[in-house]
């Protein structure tokens, strides 16, 4: 019974003594780690808008004109960020995350389009699981920058905003070159970005002519 | 005296007992990060520091812990150790946090600091079995950098990030993804258990 007691006692007090550590340990990081996604997130979303920073452009340098060239709003439940112009006094485009399943987990990207919604400036997929080298490989330049530009006419029933083609096959305004070997993420990404801006492209049309952003 | 014990215990952990061509332990981790150089060492580090911390603190702990509850102490140890290396990346090496992605966290998982934990640290003084762990970190570390080394080369043409193969070069595709680092595993074994078995050859032909 004794044995047991201290037993149970041992582990609380190394419990507490390790969890504090571990715990204080973040604490102390905590402002860092945050400030570290955040600066990923500034650049993210000055890369997609087509906002060009001078080569080897210092964090600091990336905060500075994302404060000075973005404005933070919202789109529904997610946010929206509105580009600005050198003034900071015409839009120059807008923001936005959109996420979805990929073959192996979530696929996380930024879509940026012009003031009138109607092309795409950017894309950027900065987060998934995909097998490197296959599915892994959107986010590769090639692969990114053949959305910029492509209209964002809102397609008929029944129809996608893009369909993926075997490479070098694609035609026409809707068409891209797909990734050979990924056909799974290829699929899935086909599916959720058409159902991602099939929500988003109205609501900020909606939003513009309300003018609340 | 203490040098040559160091010496033994590098030389275990490197080579004669090392854990992951001798023992086949933390193969999980070995088949997933060995394809960039640079996630490979910080791995490796980190797993150093995990082995290392972990045994010298349950040696430490070795005379108050009740038996019962010898192994509840030693994951609670691993995992704060392992949190800790989470938090330091996140914090200092955000890129290369986000491209080690959840297997820095299954460190806790990895075979080889438990069963230094258990085989050696809990019935040894601080310093060995701090040794101890380093060690067999060590051997860890190397055995995935070699791998990754090949598979680096071999499936983008680079060397941490350098580009070394001519500009002609093809990538292999398939070194990058999770089967050939099973190749590579086996292969490696096999290369190893022949440089032994030959080192071992002449003293059978004494008998």
């Amino acid at each position: 019974m004794k044995g047991r007691l201290f037993s149970t006692l041992y582990m609380f007090l190394l419990s507490l003594v390790f969890t504090s550590v571990v715990s204080g340990l973040n604490v102390i990081h905590q402002d860092r780690i945050r400030l570290n996604e955040e600066r990923k997130r500034q650049a993210l979303v000055l890369h997609v808008l087509n906002i060009t920073l001078e080569p080897h452009a210092t964090d600091q340098d990336v905060s500075r004109t994302f404060s000075r060239r973005v404005r933070a709003a919202t789109l529904g439940d997610r946010p929206l960020y509105v580009g600005l112009d050198a003034d900071a006094s015409t839009v120059v485009g807008y923001a936005f995350p959109v996420s979805g399943p990929g073959f192996w987990g979530p696929i996380e990207a930024m879509v940026a389009v012009d003031p009138q919604g109607q092309r795409i400036l950017g894309i950027a997929f900065y987060r998934h699981s995909e097998t490197p080298g296959l599915g892994g490989r959107i986010t590769e330049n090639w692969f990114q920058r053949q959305f910029q530009g492509r209209p964002l006419d809102m397609p008929a029933a029944g129809m996608r905003f893009f369909y993926f083609k075997p490479p070098g096959t694609a035609s026409g305004p809707s068409e891209l070159d797909a990734i050979t070997g990924a056909t799974e993420t290829t699929k899935r990404l086909e599916k959720f970005l058409d159902e991602e801006l099939k929500k988003t492209i109205p609501l900020l049309l909606e939003q513009k002519k309300l003018q609340r952003v | 005296m203490a040098k040559i014990r160091t010496r033994t215990f590098f030389r275990k952990g490197v080579w004669e007992e090392n854990p992951v061509f001798r023992q086949i332990l933390g193969i999980c981790s070995a088949l997933a990060v060995t394809n960039l150089m640079t996630n490979t060492l910080i791995m490796g580090l980190g797993l150093i520091f995990v082995t290392a911390m972990s045994s010298a603190t349950v040696s430490a702990l070795r005379k108050i812990t009740p038996e019962r509850t010898r192994m509840m102490v030693q994951v609670l140890i691993i995992a704060s150790y392992v949190m800790m290396v989470d938090i330091f990346l996140k914090a200092y090496l955000p890129d290369i946090s986000e491209a080690l992605g959840p297997y820095v966290g299954l460190i806790i998982t990895n075979c080889i600091i438990m069963g230094r934990c258990e085989g050696f640290a809990r019935n040894n003084p601080v310093w060995p079995a701090f040794l101890d762990g380093v060690a067999s970190g060590v051997g860890y570390a190397l055995v995935l950098l070699v791998i990754a080394t090949v598979r680096e080369l071999l499936g983008f043409g680079t060397l941490f990030g350098m580009h070394v193969m001519p500009s002609g070069w093809v990538p292999w595709t398939i070194m990058i993804m999770a089967p050939a680092g099973f190749f590579m595993l086996a292969l490696f074994i096999w290369v190893a258990y022949e440089l032994e078995y030959k080192k071992t050859q002449p003293s059978h032909g004494d008998k």
